[in-house]
């Protein structure tokens, strides 16, 4: 049995990327481990597409180099394209043919040995054995997505780069796709996800890569960056105290800072703050119905990462 | 090499699929080239054989002979026999273009020498056919005059014919809209297939796979132009059975068939890569089609229409394919170049064609 490769799946060496004048990839440097899930977040036009774009071969660097699976970028010849399962953020299926004819179509794109065997595997794989012969045009969104992924799976790759992987899909097919990402990684498959969705980057990815306007602005497990946020006390009071409870823990050390929320505030503190002082005070200066101390949630760190000034 | 031959054969194989599902579009395609020439046909019937109301007031065996004349005049009267009163209410209603009146007496006014005057009332509504009428009545008169060797008709035409036949103006017609046909059905076709490609995001799809996205993409445009080439086969056997244009030279009028379905599908393939949407493609290949059809000796030899726009239409392959058909369905020379020489520029146009298609293809799919 080979010994697995060390070397990372991905490389990015300072890479960056121009687009209509300005740099919607601006040096970024990241290296992804084998076997590892990715997860790339960001808010609509950070460059997650781009970045995608980038190792998928569709678009070329302005500056910085980048590998790919060993192999640098831009690629010669088609080898490196045999190793990529990529699913666009559009499904981009034949709506007139059926699942098992767009794979099909697939896999003699890939010149995908034995593929009547193959694409009953993927099917199988993804759920989608009993629907293998219905037209695209009649399968529900999250069908759809499925079979974009069972098309990307159909030549085996070593990598796989997903884009929005559960973009419009209901509930019950976002976790059956999480599922399938989660059974992939198992197989030892490298993925790359790319998402707008913060519950999904903390589902699935072994590590966050956050993106703002072209910059990375921070590479690290999600309780990593979780953790970096430190905790929050949600604080339950009427709106006219928000502004009391803001001036109350304005001065006091660790305190990052306080948002609105629907029941009241929450008060960002510095991970090792602790929370006795500013809960004491809280209750001194302002009417307080109750509290709670608990972690910062992605979704928080990411408000905050993006609210913080970039850095490469 | 064996994968991207694979690839072309799922692109045609997906194609054929897919328009096996849409039987409306292709069902369409086929009867839109019928359609178009039924549009050349009626568009032939509307410059001859105006209604003319014929009303005969003498009955006799002259009048019979200007009768008979009258109707020979080339194409230009459809004859009815009418009272007067009648032809008058008829003509007023709009529903006759001229009103010929033989008068009383007309037969023996011809034999005393005498000068007879013929009344025509005329619907000048459309100066167009009133010309044709003004025009081909006194040339009847004159055939009348000749037949019957009367003494003050000293006009004598010697016509000395180009071709030893002659050729009606709608199976003309008919013949070049198969051009048109295919232009339209094979541009239609190739350019709906190829901008599905970009609309639907696969073309990226295709960018990705370790096969040239070329390959599968021409294999659908061979699909679509075997469709067409179909298509105006059925077409080319109903111009055969239904107005009896029997091709002088087959193999010429197959090989130009297919010239044009090729160019037309290149051009198609073009227009579907520059605009990427299926929605305005049709519009935008009928926009390119008519004024190469109109410019390319569709409806008279191109160079009877003036030298600047002669010159302009050996930019068209329309004009070389309508030289390549007339050629070989009438043996006509509709332009000066000899039809080999048409058939070289029209098997050029289409080495030009894929070529240029191929360029645009390749930039449209990997930018």
């Amino acid at each position: 049995m080979p010994a697995p490769d060390p070397s990372p799946a991905i490389h990015l060496d300072a890479v960056s990327c121009r687009a209509g004048g300005r740099d919607v990839l601006d040096r970024v440097t990241l290296n992804i481990a084998r076997g590892s899930v990715t997860g790339v977040l960001g808010s609509n036009g950070a460059g997650k597409s781009t970045l995608v774009s980038l190792i998928t071969g569709l678009r070329r660097s302005s500056a910085g180099g980048a590998t790919v699976l060993g192999e640098h970028l831009p690629a010669r010849g088609t080898s490196l394209r045999r190793r990529i399962g990529v699913v666009l953020q559009e499904t981009a299926l034949y709506e007139e043919l059926t699942a098992a004819e767009n794979l099909q179509f697939a896999a003699s794109l890939y010149g995908v040995p034995d593929p009547r065997r193959r694409i009953a595997e993927v099917l199988d794989l993804l759920g989608l054995a009993g629907r293998a012969g219905d037209l695209v045009s009649a399968l529900s969104g999250g069908m759809r997505r499925r079979v974009a992924i069972a098309r990307a799976l159909l030549h085996d790759p070593e990598l796989l780069v997903v884009d929005e992987p559960t973009l419009g899909v209901d509930v019950d097919a976002r976790h059956a796709i999480w599922s399938h990402i989660r059974l992939l990684r198992a197989r030892g498959t490298t993925v790359v996800v790319a998402t707008n969705y913060l519950d999904e980057a903390e589902a699935l990815c072994d590590i966050v890569a956050v993106l703002r306007e072209g910059r990375l602005v921070a590479y690290e497990t999600p309780a990593q960056l979780v953790a970096r946020a430190g905790r929050c006390i949600d604080i339950d009071c009427e709106p006219d105290a928000i502004e009391l409870v803001g001036q109350a823990v304005s001065g006091l050390h660790g305190v990052l800072r306080v948002d609105a929320t629907p029941s009241g505030a929450a008060v960002f503190l510095h991970g090792d703050t602790p929370a006795d002082e500013v809960v004491r005070t809280v209750l001194r200066e302002a009417p307080v119905g109750g509290f709670r101390v608990r972690a910062a949630d992605l979704a928080e760190v990411f408000h905050a990462l993006s609210a913080a000034p970039a850095t490469t | 090499m064996r994968i991207a031959a694979a690839a072309a054969w799922a692109g045609m194989r997906a194609e054929a699929l897919q328009l096996r599902r849409s039987p409306l579009v292709v069902g369409l395609a086929c009867v839109q080239a019928i359609t178009f020439l039924v549009l050349v046909s009626l568009f032939g019937l509307t410059g001859s054989r105006a209604p003319t109301g014929l009303v005969d007031l003498d009955h006799s065996a002259l009048a019979e002979h200007l009768v008979a004349d009258i109707s020979a005049a080339h194409h230009s009267f459809g004859l009815h026999r009418m009272d007067g009163r009648t032809a008058d209410a008829e003509l007023r209603r709009g529903n006759l273009a001229a009103v010929i009146t033989i008068p009383a007496g007309f037969g023996a006014a011809v034999v005393r020498g005498d000068t007879v005057a013929i009344p025509v009332a005329v619907d000048n509504v459309d100066a167009d056919l009133t010309d044709d009428v003004q025009r081909a009545l006194p040339s009847a008169i004159t055939a009348f005059g000749q037949e019957l060797g009367l003494a003050n008709i000293r006009l004598r035409p010697a016509e000395l014919d180009l071709v030893d036949h002659d050729t009606d103006f709608i199976p003309y017609l008919v013949i070049s809209a198969l051009a048109l046909d295919a232009l339209v059905v094979s541009g239609v076709l190739a350019a709906l297939a190829v901008a599905r490609e970009f609309e639907g995001g696969t073309a990226r799809v295709l960018a990705l796979s370790p096969v040239h996205p070329l390959a599968p993409i021409a294999g659908r445009v061979v699909t679509t132009g075997a469709v067409s080439l179909v298509a105006l086969l059925i077409t080319w056997a109903l111009v055969v059975v239904g107005y009896g244009v029997t091709p002088t030279h087959p193999a010429e009028m197959a090989l130009g068939l297919a010239g044009c379905v090729v160019i037309f599908s290149c051009v198609g393939v073009a227009i579907g890569t520059l605009i990427r949407r299926t929605l305005p493609v049709t519009a935008l290949v009928f926009g390119v089609a008519l004024p190469l059809y109109i410019d390319s000796g569709s409806l008279e030899p191109e160079r009877f229409d003036g030298n600047v726009i002669w010159a302009l239409a050996h930019f068209s392959p329309v004009y070389y394919a309508v030289g390549v058909l007339e050629d070989a369905a009438h043996g006509l020379r509709v332009t000066p170049e000899p039809a080999w020489l048409d058939m070289l520029a029209l098997l050029a146009w289409a080495a030009l064609a894929i070529m240029v298609a191929w360029r645009v293809l390749r930039r449209g799919v990997t930018a």
